[in-house]
């Protein structure tokens, strides 16, 4: 990616960082590196401990143990005022009686900055410029559509170029439409800040689409750090396969032997590296990794459930022993629900094998310490 | 149907109108008459011959001293409880303060105490440390009848604004002591000026507590003072009146500069608090 790296654009670190609220930990062992400038977005589903982990960042939040710094400097313990961070809250928590000048003005505004109120104007100014805001600065928060005060939260933190942007959920409550227009306005805002941007969402295809590093975390615990790439392709493990993609990755649960994964219903060779797993093992394959077979090709065998018809392909939902899965299909084969149907593997080398206890990835071995 | 209705409804405020504007209107008349006109039979409706003496002879007797002793035994005691209640209010709201419902309760229940229950202890208090008969004792009693409303009001309606607008402001780079000057209370604004107005009205009408606590003619309230044209000077009725239509002022200016949050104050508290 080409970006300009800004140059207050510093680097974030978690280092074994755990926040315990007395009755157990609300999120423990979270080891992040983030260099300056990268864009890196905390996935998981609700409660998994992603805001939690971005309150701490912020100062919002103590953590129970571990370190954080921002660049050089140990922030764990520092105030929010102090750490010169900016976040875009998921209510964009405007000001309500203050216009959206006097809203995007205010960090500069600070005691602790003393901005000189030309230079206030003319930062202000050029926020609202990047933002397209120019027309509406005597509004009030309360007079204007969800997307332009989305802008105005991001207008007030670009204003003061922070070291760290905090981004929790910001587009969640905006439509569909404007959540998509947003989501390539904020790639490009990143681009041309070249600002270090931590992102929070439970929404993966604004993960995939905006992030550098996506961190997945689930029961406050981190998952795997990677590029939207690798984490596609290669997860860590089946919580990472099945929650990234739409729908996520098929998995089904065999007895290894002889060199070959039996189950109910489908019979599969076995990759070397799984020869270490012992018996049990758990195969993955992504829905549009698998194809429509004669029944004698087949390696997957099962009955068709339900066909979803996409246009350019089909959604063919099929019952394989007592596992649902899915597979894209192209739209000429048309069978009706209850038919049988084979199925083999497009490519072969992108099926991924998982221990069946525990669920790790045999293909992988991430070292969180980063 | 709708006419008549319509009809019935206007007569119903004139009519409320009346009742209400009337012994006012009647007091601002008689206040005009010149003294030997006062009881004039038929009565004079309007003055015929109006005159500003008993106004003079207000000034000429000091009252207008008792009426800046009210109006500032008032400011300073709305002052008081708003700053004390507000930061009450604040952190009731939101620390963990142990025993909240408690103490919450407790600022509740001193609302129900009837003021005449405690005057008796209170005035014997007051003059066990020194305080009656001072400068200070009013201010003191005032801000204490109106504290335990301005902490519920401003507890009810900080709550109202999101955590999230305090916790940008820190990250903006403010101090929480900051975050709450510039974002928590301008939010409450409206609810904050509606308990200072009802805390105005409360110690600018006080008789009783006022009549208790001090003895001294240069301490004395308007509303104090004011009785004393009833007995000294033989029922001096349009002196009284006089007095009465000055008294009237000061609560309908501040009625009429924070109407809006008046009623929107209360109102808001009402389904958000």
């Amino acid at each position: 990616m080409t970006q300009t790296r800004s140059n207050t654009a510093q680097s974030v670190r978690f280092q074994n960082v755990g926040k315990s609220y007395g009755d157990g930990w609300a999120v423990s062992g979270i080891n992040i590196s983030i260099e300056p400038g990268q864009f890196v977005t905390l996935l998981g589903p609700s409660g998994c401990g992603k805001s939690t982990t971005l309150s701490m960042i912020a100062g919002l939040e103590t953590p129970t143990e571990g370190r954080i710094m921002i660049g050089d400097r140990d922030v764990t313990t520092m105030k929010p005022a102090d750490r010169d961070i900016a976040m875009v809250f998921q209510s964009y928590a405007l000001y309500p009686h203050m216009t959206l000048y006097e809203n995007i003005a205010f960090p500069l505004r600070a005691r602790r900055r003393r901005t000189p109120e030309a230079e206030v104007d003319r930062k202000v100014r050029a926020a609202v410029k990047m933002l397209g805001l120019e027309a509406m600065l005597d509004r009030f928060p309360r007079q204007i559509s969800g997307g332009q005060r989305q802008r105005v939260a991001l207008g007030r933190a670009m204003v003061r170029t922070p070291t760290v942007y905090l981004l929790d959920e910001p587009l969640s409550n905006l439509d569909q439409q404007l959540r998509v227009q947003m989501r390539s306005e904020l790639k490009d805002i990143h681009q041309r800040l070249g600002a270090t941007m931590l992102y929070v969402t439970h929404d993966q295809s604004e993960a995939m689409t905006l992030s550098d590093l996506v961190v997945v975390m689930s029961s406050g615990r981190i998952e795997q750090v990677g590029s939207p790439r690798e984490l596609y392709n290669n997860p860590a493990n089946l919580f990472v396969a099945r929650f990234l993609g739409e729908p996520g990755m098929n998995i089904l649960d065999g007895e290894a032997l002889d060199g070959r994964l039996r189950g109910p219903g489908f019979d599969i060779p076995l990759p070397v590296v799984a020869g270490k797993a012992g018996n049990r093992i758990s195969v993955g394959i992504r829905p549009e990794d698998l194809q429509y077979a004669p029944t004698a090709a087949a390696v997957i065998r099962g009955t068709v459930r339900t066909v979803e018809y996409l246009g350019s392909r089909s959604l063919v939902r099929v019952e394989v022993g007592e596992r649902l899965i899915a597979a894209f299909l192209p739209p000429s084969v048309d069978l009706p629900a209850g038919a049988a149907i084979g199925l083999s593997f497009a490519d072969p080398d992108k099926a991924r094998f998982f221990a069946t206890d525990g669920g790790a990835s045999l293909h992988f071995h991430q070292n969180f310490a980063g | 149907m709708k006419i008549l209705s319509r009809a019935s409804l206007l007569i119903a405020c004139l009519l409320a109108g009346i009742i209400a504007l009337g012994p006012i209107l009647w007091a601002a008349s008689t206040s005009l008459k010149p003294t030997n006109r006062i009881f004039a039979v038929p009565p004079e409706i309007l003055p015929q011959n109006p005159t500003l003496e008993h106004y003079a002879k207000l000034l000429a007797e000091g009252v207008h001293w008792a009426f800046l002793n009210s109006s500032a035994y008032a400011v300073v005691a709305v002052l008081v409880a708003l700053i004390l209640g507000a930061t009450a209010g604040y952190a009731l709201m939101r620390y963990p303060v142990a025993g909240k419902p408690a103490v919450l309760l407790v600022f509740m229940g001193t609302m129900a105490v009837p003021g005449f229950a405690v005057l008796l202890p209170t005035q014997m208090l007051a003059t066990s440390i020194g305080l009656h008969d001072t400068w200070s004792i009013l201010p003191i009693l005032y801000a204490g009848h109106i504290l335990p409303f301005a902490v519920w009001v401003s507890r009810s309606h900080f709550a109202t604004v999101p955590r999230e607008l305090e916790q940008a402001a820190e990250m903006d780079g403010y101090s929480r002591a900051e975050a709450v000057w510039k974002i928590v209370i301008p939010g409450a604004k409206p609810a904050l000026l509606a308990a200072a107005t009802f805390g105005f009205l409360h110690c600018w009408n006080d008789y009783v507590t006022g009549s208790t606590m001090v003895d001294s003619p240069e301490l004395r309230t308007l509303q104090v003072a004011l009785i004393f044209f009833q007995g000294f000077h033989g029922r001096d009725w349009g002196s009284l009146m006089a007095g009465v239509i000055i008294a009237t002022i000061p609560p309908v200016v501040v009625f009429l500069l924070f109407r809006k949050f008046l009623i929107g104050g209360f109102a808001d508290g009402s389904v958000k608090g």
